[in-house]
């Protein structure tokens, strides 16, 4: 390995009070530029070393407070200026409700960010390389001995003078311990290979994933929002019914909605004897009937009932209902007639509504009676 | 009652045998330089079985939704948040012992501090798998978080669920923190003395350029220190905000303002249960038991003796306000818990909370390894049912007797109970293969002779 | 480390102008609390329920730190014990502070009145518990037994300072266990019967819990303060900043802790928003007690809070001394808040309330000088005295 120039002397001890005793003694020889190195905290040492108390807690102080501040004010913006929302019937602002995350905030923030600080700031991370590391120095110190490095720009510092102050206090293994000149030498870190390896890597890895979540995933089941179900759709075939077809007529009972039983089909007289008008012949009743009539069946019977439509003269011939027969019905036989139809008339069953079959029948009779008007009805 | 005489005047040593620091970094290094044996293989085809059973019926509860547990109403939580509280809970007793045992000066803590703390992160672990399992879309547990989203909604802050969100994180996150904050002065320890070349370059890349500096070390305290003043009110903390998701509701049975303190005291207590017995196995395996002594062992048990206690007070103020209260609603909970349909599991739990850990006052039981093994044991069946019984109970008979009905878990919920034990121990079992499992320097600072005397 | 304290007996005593004082203060605290009640008996007999609860606290505070010490095997907490031990020795006058009461229950308990009872349904289905014979059986039983275990505990020690045995630990150690169980019933029951009650319609299960909390802080600050001027007076010299930081760190903890629990009740009552809980809350937040309730949030935790907070505060004799006074001022302020609500419209503030806080500080001083006088400052018998005196943290 090249070595650099001189970083620092370093000794070697085997008890914690010979190093405390060290400690005190080369600060009181006036080095300020050297370290202690111990493989545990040693009681008394900051002392030894007249080190000021670390400032780490200001920091801690600060990111606590910075974490309540944060959540308190994002909780209250939330539910007080953008959303408000009435939860429980409480007020829009509810503190007490604030306290348990405010309190984890804080703790989040306060903690973790101390622990970055020491690392970033008095770590000095990510310059964590140093020449004590791999060192017969630091094997030592790192298991079961005290050592202590005397650095070369120390303003005291003269090798021969420091190796004889540490043999002094009974330090062994006394070493010099040089800067490694590769380190010192190295290149900008910005490019080194293997972090622009690193960087290449990231970059595939996440955007394979992303492509994987969007363009994959979200279409997978069950993560694809429901966008395919297990129900059956229009027109779509299915393996549960034997014929395949996901498509069914109504099961055999099935009825109408507003469906009313009629009992008369195929009876007229019946119908005539036992059903009655329901409807009184108001002028918007009998307005109805006109326009249903007029719409169902003037094309056969004619506008005015007369049976003179443009069928006039075919057979059969759509009978006049003006007649004498027609005349003496009961209102429920012509009912019966419309629903159930007669001859080579169809049943208007399923076109015309009951109601609106009454309000025909209602306007039939006033066409037959102004068809056969009588004097008295002038008066 | 033998008063046999106890010497009071020296103090009990924390470490046993006297051993030298470089006997500790070679006894606490072996397992992590040594091929597993064939006891470690086998238990670990054990639980990893458990965790795969387990991962299955996670796995299908995701793809297939809830309906394959047994949940329904009236009872909407069953063996998730059960086992959500459960293993929390477990994962107190890691914070208690770093944390406030650190504030609390006690040196005993340093055998097992360390391991104490990954068995919370791990507990955090599988406790966390819970709340995410028993939503409806498991894949969006984003919506749990404040982001902005085209909604323009917000979730709610006023619900307990959500303050559970930020606790567990939090606690997860500072724990995890907390832990590796200890574990770097031993990581650059096992840099220096590995010969791998791999392994050299994990430890150097995770110890962070640690080089025992003294410079650092007062950072390092001030930091550990500030962590541990943190940590601590965070366990508390988060099991109270736990106990809030039953304690702001109108049930009876869960309404009830003693929950946080009584909580929390049954999380220590059941954390407790679980580290000793999982120590008991670990100080054997790996020739650990001059660091994690009998008297470990004994201090925990009379932890045990303390929450235990505190849990009885705590069942016992519940019953009598019950009564005191008039009301006919809180009155029947309690009696229904103690004679309906689950008395069963009732009465599990307070054989096994109440009169289990009071054997523990013998001191013949507080220093029997297979005495306390079986306490433990049924420590951490009792603390299950306990919250097996809140829950459940509560739910399934509340105010309106139609609305009434049972609660049977279904072989997936049971799956996946086993699984998260088998996650647990899975972890367990690779952490102390990867990581030393006692904290290397403290126990180096703690043995006689490791502080100068004072002049 | 060398023992500084002599291995014979360690005899003081406070000076006559204290004693002189505290005669004084304990006069008027009787001329204005036996005025008090002649002139409005209900309000007197509430600031009497005050007085006697945060004696009880205070003692029974003091009695939970010697047992706890024992069980916990503490060893910084040795060369001050003693402290404790005294203010133990109020213990029997708890329940003689309470003998005005017994003539008065009627005035504050509405669970006394036989009508009242027999028309609410809450309150007669809680009379098996709230009537005044089980009532005071509870009081005389709950009493008898702190005040055996005090005597016990401090019979125990003061023993050993003749016979050096260490087999006296190891008993009181045993007694320590016993006592735990029954200290947390029998403050319970204090806390239930006498404040709880006040308000019979009302429930909750921490409240034992939050008295403890404010008995443990009442036990350690009494302490506290009167360690800290002992050691300024030379009369424990033995100790260090270490055991001061100890003292500290237990205030700080316990602030928090009744923090904690404090707002664990209020939070629960307050987010289910049942009105037969919240109208106690409500009572402490109409008629003026809203300010007396913001007032105890400050006073309470915030100032003791940030007062405690770094390292240093925790071990500075001249902060401790001041938060000690100020916490137990705080505690009464805490009692006094559970108490006088129940007075009805508004905050009772005069001379009135002044009588029985310093009937109290008479009482204590008097009873700390006459202990002082008569019993050993150091347990120079235990064997753990050593290892006490040089704790370092």
């Amino acid at each position: 390995m090249n070595e650099g120039p001189l970083h620092s002397i370093t000794a070697l001890f085997d008890t914690p009070d010979e190093i405390i005793r060290a400690a005190e003694e080369v600060s009181r020889a006036g080095y300020t530029r050297y370290d202690v190195n111990t493989p545990y905290p040693v009681r008394g040492m900051d002392k030894a070393m007249r080190l000021r108390q670390s400032r780490l807690g200001i920091f801690t102080l600060i990111f606590g407070l910075l974490g309540t501040i944060t959540a308190v004010g994002f909780m209250t913006w939330v539910t007080l200026v953008d959303y408000r929302l009435v939860i429980g019937g409480k007020p829009f602002w509810t503190w007490p409700a604030f306290v348990p995350i405010a309190f984890e905030v804080t703790v989040l923030l306060a903690s973790v960010l101390t622990a970055v600080t020491m690392i970033v700031l008095y770590f000095k991370f990510p310059n964590i390389s140093h020449p004590l590391h791999d060192t017969p120095y630091m094997k030592q110190v790192s298991s079961d001995k005290f050592g202590i490095s005397i650095q070369a720009n120390d303003p005291k510092f003269d090798e021969a003078a420091v190796r004889q102050l540490l043999r002094s206090l009974g330090g062994k293994e006394i070493a010099p311990i040089y800067f490694d000149a590769e380190g010192l030498s190295h290149g900008q870190r910005l490019f080194d290979p293997k972090f622009l390896g690193a960087l290449v890597l990231t970059a595939i890895v996440v955007s394979g994933a992303t492509y994987f979540s969007f363009n994959k995933l979200l279409f997978m089941q069950p993560f694809s929002w429901m966008s395919e179900q297990n129900k059956l759709k229009a027109q779509m075939p299915s393996d549960f019914f034997k014929d395949g077809i996901g498509m069914r007529p109504p099961v055999e009972g099935t009825v109408d909605r507003g469906f009313l039983p009629y009992p008369f089909k195929g009876k007229p007289e019946e119908a005539g004897r036992n059903l009655v008008n329901p409807l009184l012949p108001t002028p918007a009743v009998l307005a109805r009937g006109k326009a249903k009539f007029l719409t169902f069946c003037s094309p056969c019977h004619g506008n005015f009932a007369r049976g003179d439509s443009r069928l006039q003269g075919q057979f059969p011939n759509p009978p006049t209902l003006h007649s004498d027969k027609v005349r003496n019905w009961p209102d429920g036989n012509i009912y019966s007639v419309i629903t159930d139809g007669q001859n080579v008339m169809p049943s208007y069953a399923s076109q015309i509504s009951r109601e609106d079959r009454w309000a025909i029948i209602l306007y039939i009779r006033a066409l037959q009676r102004a068809q056969n008007a009588k004097e008295s009805d002038f008066k | 009652m033998s008063t046999a005489a106890i010497d009071y005047t020296q103090e009990i040593p924390v470490v046993e045998g006297k051993p030298k620091a470089a006997e500790i970094d070679a006894t606490v290094a072996a397992p992590l330089d040594e091929f597993p044996k064939r006891a470690w293989w086998i238990t670990f085809a054990v639980t990893a079985s458990m965790l795969a059973f387990g991962a299955y019926c996670a796995f299908m509860t995701v793809f297939e939704g809830l309906g394959l547990w047994g949940i329904n109403i009236p009872v909407a939580w069953g063996f998730d948040i059960t086992n959500f509280v459960f293993w929390i809970g477990i994962g107190h007793a890691g914070t208690l012992i770093s944390a406030i045992l650190f504030l609390l000066r006690q040196h005993w803590r340093t055998g097992v501090a360390r391991f104490a703390e990954a068995m919370t992160i791990f507990a955090v672990i599988c406790a966390g798998v819970f709340p995410i399992l028993h939503l409806g879309r498991p894949w969006l547990p984003l919506y749990l978080t404040p982001y902005p989203n085209q909604h323009g909604i917000w979730i709610n802050f006023m619900s307990p669920l959500v303050w559970d969100v930020f606790a567990v994180s939090t606690y997860f996150t500072v724990s995890l923190v907390f832990w590796y904050t200890g574990l770097i002065p031993d990581l650059a320890t096992l840099r220096d003395r590995t010969t791998g070349k791999v392994k050299k370059t994990i430890y150097s890349i995770f110890s962070l350029g640690w080089r025992h500096s003294n410079r650092h070390w007062r950072h390092y305290e001030r930091a550990y220190l500030i962590l541990a003043g943190f940590a601590t009110p965070l366990v508390l903390s988060v099991h109270t905000i736990v106990s809030f998701d039953f304690a702001v509701s109108v049930l009876p049975g869960w309404h009830s303002t003693i929950f946080p303190p009584y909580f929390v005291a049954g999380a220590v207590f059941s954390g407790f249960a679980m580290v000793q017995n999982v120590l008991i196995f670990v100080r054997q395996s790996f020739k650990l038991k001059h660091f994690i002594t009998l008297n470990h062992l004994e201090k925990m048990n009379q932890i045990m003796i303390v929450t235990g206690s505190m849990v009885a007070y705590a069942y016992l103020m519940e019953f009598f306000i019950a009564w005191y209260s008039g009301n006919e609603f809180e009155r029947f909970a309690f009696i229904n818990r103690a004679l309906g349909p689950y008395a069963w599991a009732y009465w599990v739990m307070v054989c096994c909370n109440v009169l289990a850990p009071q054997l523990f006052w013998i001191k013949k039981i507080r220093r029997s390894i297979p005495a306390m093994f079986v306490i433990g044991v049924l420590v951490n069946v009792g603390m299950w049912f306990e919250r097996f019984v809140i829950i459940i109970t509560s739910l399934h008979r509340d105010f309106l007797p139609s609305s009434w009905g049972m609660y049977y878990p279904t072989i997936y919920d049971i799956g996946i109970l086993i699984g998260s034990f088998g996650l647990f121990f899975t972890l367990i079992l690779i952490f102390v293969r990867v990581l030393p499992v006692v904290s290397i320097f403290e126990t180096k600072a703690v043995t006689e002779g490791a502080q100068p005397g004072h002049h | 480390m060398s023992n500084p304290l002599p291995a014979e007996a360690v005899r003081k005593e406070l000076p006559a102008k204290v004693t002189r004082l505290a005669w004084i203060l304990f006069v008027l605290g009787v001329v204005f609390s036996g005025a008090g009640y002649l002139l409005d008996a209900k309000r007197s007999a509430l600031n009497n329920i005050v007085g006697f609860m945060f004696l009880a606290s205070l003692a029974s505070g003091s009695v939970f730190l010697v047992a706890l010490e024992y069980l916990a095997g503490a060893v910084w907490s040795v060369p001050m014990r003693r402290v404790s031990e005294f203010l133990a020795g109020l213990m029997p006058f708890v329940p003689l502070l309470a003998i005005p009461l017994l003539f008065h229950l009627r005035d504050v308990f509405q669970w006394t009145h036989a009508g009242t009872v027999a028309s609410d349904n809450v309150l007669a289905s809680k009379s098996s518990y709230l009537n005044v014979g089980f009532f005071i059986a509870r009081f005389i039983g709950v009493f008898l037994v702190l005040n055996l275990f005090c005597f016990l505990f401090t019979r125990n020690s003061k023993k050993q300072d003749v016979t050096r045995d260490p087999r006296l630990t190891t008993i009181n150690v045993r007694l320590a266990a016993v006592f735990m169980p029954v200290f947390a019933f029998a403050l319970t029951i204090v806390a239930v019967d006498w404040a709880m009650s006040l308000e019979a319609h009302w429930y909750s299960t921490i409240f034992g819990v939050y008295y403890f909390a404010g008995t443990v802080l009442a036990g350690l600050a009494a302490a506290t303060y009167i360690i800290v001027r002992f050691h300024e007076s030379g009369f424990l010299p033995g100790l260090r900043r270490d055991h001061f930081y100890s003292l500290g760190a237990l205030l700080f903890a316990f602030i928090n802790f009744w923090a904690y629990i404090a707002f664990s009740q209020f939070l629960l009552i307050w987010y289910a928003n049942l009105p037969e809980e919240t109208f106690w809350f409500l009572n402490r937040w109409r008629d003026g007690w809203e300010y007396v309730s913001i007032l105890l949030i400050i006073v309470h935790f915030v100032v003791p809070y940030f007062a405690l907070l770094t390292q240093d505060s925790k071990m500075d004799p001249k902060r401790l001394k001041l938060m000690s006074l100020w916490i137990l001022f705080a505690h009464l302020l805490d009692i006094y808040w559970l108490v006088m609500p129940s007075y009805g419209g508004g905050v009772p503030l005069s001379w009135m309330e002044i009588g029985f806080p310093i009937l109290l500080v008479g009482l204590v001083m008097i009873v700390l000088s006459f202990k002082l006088k008569r019993n050993n400052l150091v347990p120079i018998g235990d064997p753990k005295l050593d290892r006490g005196l040089s704790f370092r943290l």
